[in-house]
């Protein structure tokens, strides 16, 4: 199963529509609340290049943003 | 299947249009691209009768569960044309689907204005933001700029002080032109806000990332401005391509052409939402729904004078 991790800010609502979506698919993933986090904010910008939310990696792929369709093929939905 | 209707949009205007076609028994498909719209992205909403304080998203939810719940069907998908054919439309999406209708509602809402100036593009999601809720926690303790004078603004400087040491608001015109009990939560934040009225963004400078603005007027004696973030909420601009390829009339800025019932030019071809302006600007999602709900009246007694 892929390791998922979420890049959020507790007011995002992209991440929420995230949240909705794993929830819909059964998806476990690990959610870092960067707003907080400085060390996974780091790790954030490190991987992504930017300083948006959310981001969400699947394993080794970098998403920015809610990109429902890229989700979809990555966790083989 | 040929459906009854379908509804392209799933902000509120699309949603409350299809918790009605659905009610009248119209087979309904929605089909949007953007879930929620802006609302879903709008942090709390205290102006939507009926909830005292509900998160945007929240709300969103709510309009969609009752649509689904009156029959509605809801699909993710951004439509590119719409054609009219001898039973209807034939709706078309960018991956190619195409679905069979006998009427269409157009709620394509808006998206948001940038700016339009150098280096704002580059410097996106790297200091430059759009999104006050996804991006404003980031600020803890920082000073950050917020561009734009509307009511967006102003919600959008309440809640960055939530985390933010210091805001400079610029604002283009001589006022600020947002919902009072917004603006008084504003003037309540002292000086952590700076409001520089009649005053432009020029420029936007950084390398890897934001920097500072330079100011169509000087403040404290320099026309730069520096600061660790930049959030632009200068208003919107009317999706209404798929409006336009189809036929729709728009008016001068862009925005859909209908009348008080939702009718556009076409017939069998209905809009409610933001992608009009029927309000002189004033769009709430009060608006947004009652117009869904128009369009779907009008698009019911045309279907039933088929």
């Amino acid at each position: 199963m892929a390791q998922v991790v979420m890049y959020t800010t507790p007011t995002c609502g992209y991440c929420r529509m995230a949240k909705a979506f794993f929830k819909e698919h059964d998806v476990a993933f690990e959610e870092k609340d960067v707003a907080v986090d400085m060390e996974a904010r780091e790790v954030m910008v490190k991987k992504s290049g930017q300083l948006g939310v959310p981001v969400i990696t699947v394993d080794d792929a970098v998403i920015v943003g809610f990109d429902k369709g890229r989700l979809t093929q990555l966790l083989g939905l | 299947m040929t459906y009854d209707v379908v509804i392209v949009g799933t902000g509120a205007a699309g949603l409350s249009a299809g918790l009605y076609t659905g009610r009248y028994r119209m087979t309904t498909l929605i089909i949007g691209d953007a879930f929620g719209g802006y609302t879903s992205i709008a942090g709390p909403i205290e102006n939507y009768p009926g909830y005292r304080n509900i998160d945007g998203f929240d709300l969103m939810q709510n309009m969609r569960d009752q649509a689904v719940e009156a029959s509605a069907q809801i699909i993710d998908g951004r439509v590119t044309t719409i054609e009219k054919n001898d039973a209807g439309f034939t709706v078309t999406t960018a991956k190619g689907e195409q679905y069979e209708t006998r009427t269409v509602i157009l709620a394509t809402g808006t998206e948001h204005k940038r700016l339009e100036l150098p280096n704002e593009k580059e410097l996106t999601a790297k200091g430059v933001h759009y999104c006050v809720t996804c991006d404003g926690p980031l600020y803890g303790g920082k000073e950050i700029i917020v561009v734009g004078g509307g009511d967006a603004s102003i919600k959008g400087v309440n809640l960055a002080a939530e985390y933010a040491k210091k805001i400079y608001l610029i604002v283009r015109g001589n006022k600020i032109k947002a919902e009072p009990i917004n603006h008084e939560q504003m003037k309540k934040l002292g000086d952590k806000i700076e409001v520089l009225l009649e005053t432009e963004v020029r420029e936007i400078l950084g390398a890897e990332k934001f920097e500072k603005v330079v100011l169509s007027k000087e403040y404290n004696g320099s026309r730069e401005l520096a600061a660790s973030g930049l959030f632009v909420e200068v208003g919107a601009l009317p999706r209404s391509d798929v409006a336009r390829s189809s036929g729709v009339e728009l008016d001068a800025r862009g925005y859909v052409k209908a009348d008080v019932m939702m009718r556009t030019n076409v017939p069998g071809i209905f809009a409610a939402g933001d992608v009009m302006d029927l309000f002189q600007g004033f769009k709430q999602d009060i608006t947004a729904a009652c117009m869904g709900a128009v369009a779907a009246t009008s698009a019911y007694a045309y279907f039933k004078s088929l």
